[in-house]
């Protein structure tokens, strides 16, 4: 496949003393990186109690403890397992309906100049608002939080794929009209692989937004999820299990970003 | 000439009085006058005029691709309206498929159910191609990988390889060194020979314009016009590497630069 592009590390021609010469080197960079964090936590765990009240802010001594107990009797893991199951499966469902959605008026621009206004109207609305609604239609349980993650996705997905059967460069199209190419064929040979890296786009993105929608769906109203457990503790003013949750956020985003970071260094595009 | 006449009177192409005129934002760009030209079956005609004559419109207007404003283009005696599957049209601007290599470029028009060819026939095609065109060894590059002058091979191996009755050629040798150019031009007039093809061929080398074509037509400045049409006294086959030495050859080049070179001069300084 195409070269993959070389990520370039610039060094600064000069002799330069200290801290630059510090995070020049890789042990450096992680050592400079770990004394920010620890800097950070220390001054959190003085401040805790001395100039806040432990009420409000926790410390990390306190959400570390709490974390621990999590996994250590194993409570975490249902709330964790109901966020990752909503965010996956509306994820897969919104990919799947908005691909699908996209091809479909892609293929067909009659029906589409017909239903675009609609899908407009619904994409400008705020996906959070419908929320409630989906409480109120789908219950409390994983399935509201699952459409709102799939009616997230849905949109990113449909337009990424519209926006890329539109940007097919036509003069393709006809050539293979040309040679011959029936209606079936030109979209089987030109319009599909010509769309799909904007598909990948879309699915990169989307894989973000659906955590987000997972976990706010959970904050707004659910018995299960991570974003379930901040709002719990937050009812109880429980401040150590508010900073605990978000930690759990913190981490998962983090595993993801990395993840998609690999991922998106590996599919280079080869046009 | 009497004898052709009385075998197969409808040319294969018949321009009668065929001019376009494009709509710009509201502007009006004259691209052709209107021109008379007729193109007998299985012969080659090179197309020459200064860049903006209005060439390449002529060749979409084959294929179906434009509808002239006004007058008519016929093939074989019936008018052209929609895309004419007839025609092999090698454009000038490759329009390779990005996400293919080279074997499934150049094999793409075999894959179509409309000539559905067995996968060992096909592979065995498209080896040949990849060799007519000199590009063993490139096979499984993508076009980003390839020069220009490789990427225009690759379009002329893909359009010969579905060996279409009618070709329509757009620069397709333009960006090749001089070398590889005669061979590929020689390359061509073989097979065009031996499947008895006919081709319109548009270059802006008037040597290569005489060396593979029977007859010559130079286009006036935009908007375009036939200033004049010379056919080629050269025998078929003809020796590509050694025609240029031919005293008819430079006779008829020279001929042709005089009609050509006042036209070049007012197509650059509109
Ligand atoms: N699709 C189009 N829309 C508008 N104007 C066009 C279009 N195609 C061609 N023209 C105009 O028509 C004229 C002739 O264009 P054409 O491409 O046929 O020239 P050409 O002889 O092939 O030139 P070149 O040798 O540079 O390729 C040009 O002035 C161009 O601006
Ligand atoms: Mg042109």
């Amino acid at each position: 496949m195409a070269p993959r592009p070389m990520s370039m590390t610039v060094s600064t021609g000069g002799q330069r003393g200290g801290f630059a010469a510090l995070v020049t080197t890789l042990p450096g960079l992680i050592i400079s990186r770990f004394l920010i964090l620890f800097g950070f936590l220390a001054f959190w765990e003085f401040a805790s109690d001395r100039l806040v009240s432990k009420f409000w802010v926790s410390s990390p001594t306190r959400i570390f403890h709490l974390l621990v107990t999590w996994i250590g009797d194993g409570s975490l893991w249902p709330h964790l397992e109901a966020t990752l199951t909503a965010m996956g499966l509306g994820y897969v469902i919104g990919c799947a309906v908005g691909v699908s959605l996209g091809l479909a008026l892609g293929f067909l621009p009659m029906f589409r100049q017909v239903i675009m206004p609609y899908v407009s109207g619904l994409y400008a609305l705020p996906k959070i608002a419908l929320a409630p609604l989906l409480v109120i239609v789908l219950g409390i349980d994983i399935g509201s939080k699952v459409a709102l993650v799939a009616v997230t996705t849905v949109f990113l997905l449909f337009y990424s794929t519209l926006d890329g059967i539109r940007d097919v460069d036509r003069d393709l199209v006809q050539t293979l009209r040309l040679m011959g190419a029936s209606r079936s064929e030109v979209i089987r040979k030109v319009l599909i692989p010509a769309t799909l890296p904007w598909i990948f786009t879309g699915m990169r993105v989307a894989v973000r937004y659906s955590f987000t929608a997972a976990v706010v769906g959970e904050l707004i109203a659910a018995n299960k999820g991570v974003g379930y457990l901040i709002e719990a503790n937050a009812g109880l003013y429980d401040a150590t299990g508010v900073f605990a949750g978000v930690f759990v956020i913190v981490i998962l985003s983090v595993a993801m970003t990395e993840v998609l970071t690999r991922v998106e260094g590996k599919k280079a595009p080869n046009h | 000439m009497t004898a052709m006449s009385t075998v197969s009177a409808t040319p294969k192409i018949d321009f009668s009085g065929v001019s376009k005129t494009f709509h710009v934002r509201g502007q009006e760009v004259q691209a052709l006058q209107p021109v008379d030209l007729q193109v007998r079956k299985e012969e080659f005609v090179a197309l020459v005029g200064p860049s903006g004559c209005g060439k390449s419109t002529l060749l979409n207007l084959v294929a179906g691709l434009l509808e002239p404003t006004s007058g008519s283009v016929t093939y074989d005696g019936k008018p052209v309206s929609g895309l004419n599957f007839r025609v092999g049209y090698m454009t000038q601007k490759d329009t390779l498929l990005p996400w293919r290599t080279v074997n499934d470029n150049i094999g793409v028009s075999l894959e179509l159910s409309c000539r559905s060819t067995p996968r060992a026939e096909l592979k065995e095609r498209v080896a040949q191609m990849v060799d007519l065109v000199g590009l063993r060894g490139f096979e499984n590059h993508f076009p980003t990988e390839l020069s220009g002058g490789m990427r225009k091979r690759v379009a002329l191996a893909r359009t010969l390889i579905y060996r279409p009755e009618t070709l329509l050629m757009d620069e397709p040798f333009g960006a090749l060194d001089a070398q590889l150019k005669l061979i590929m031009q020689d390359q061509l007039q073989k097979i065009t020979q031996h499947q008895k093809m006919t081709v319109l061929f548009v270059t802006h080398d008037l040597a290569e314009a005489i060396a593979v074509a029977d007859r010559v037509v130079v286009f006036s400045a935009r908007p375009g016009r036939i200033r004049a049409v010379r056919d080629v006294p050269l025998d078929r086959p003809r020796d590509i590497f050694k025609v240029r030495f031919a005293e008819s050859f430079s006779r008829l080049h020279e001929d042709l630069w005089d009609e050509l070179k006042d036209e070049v001069v007012k197509g650059t300084d509109v």
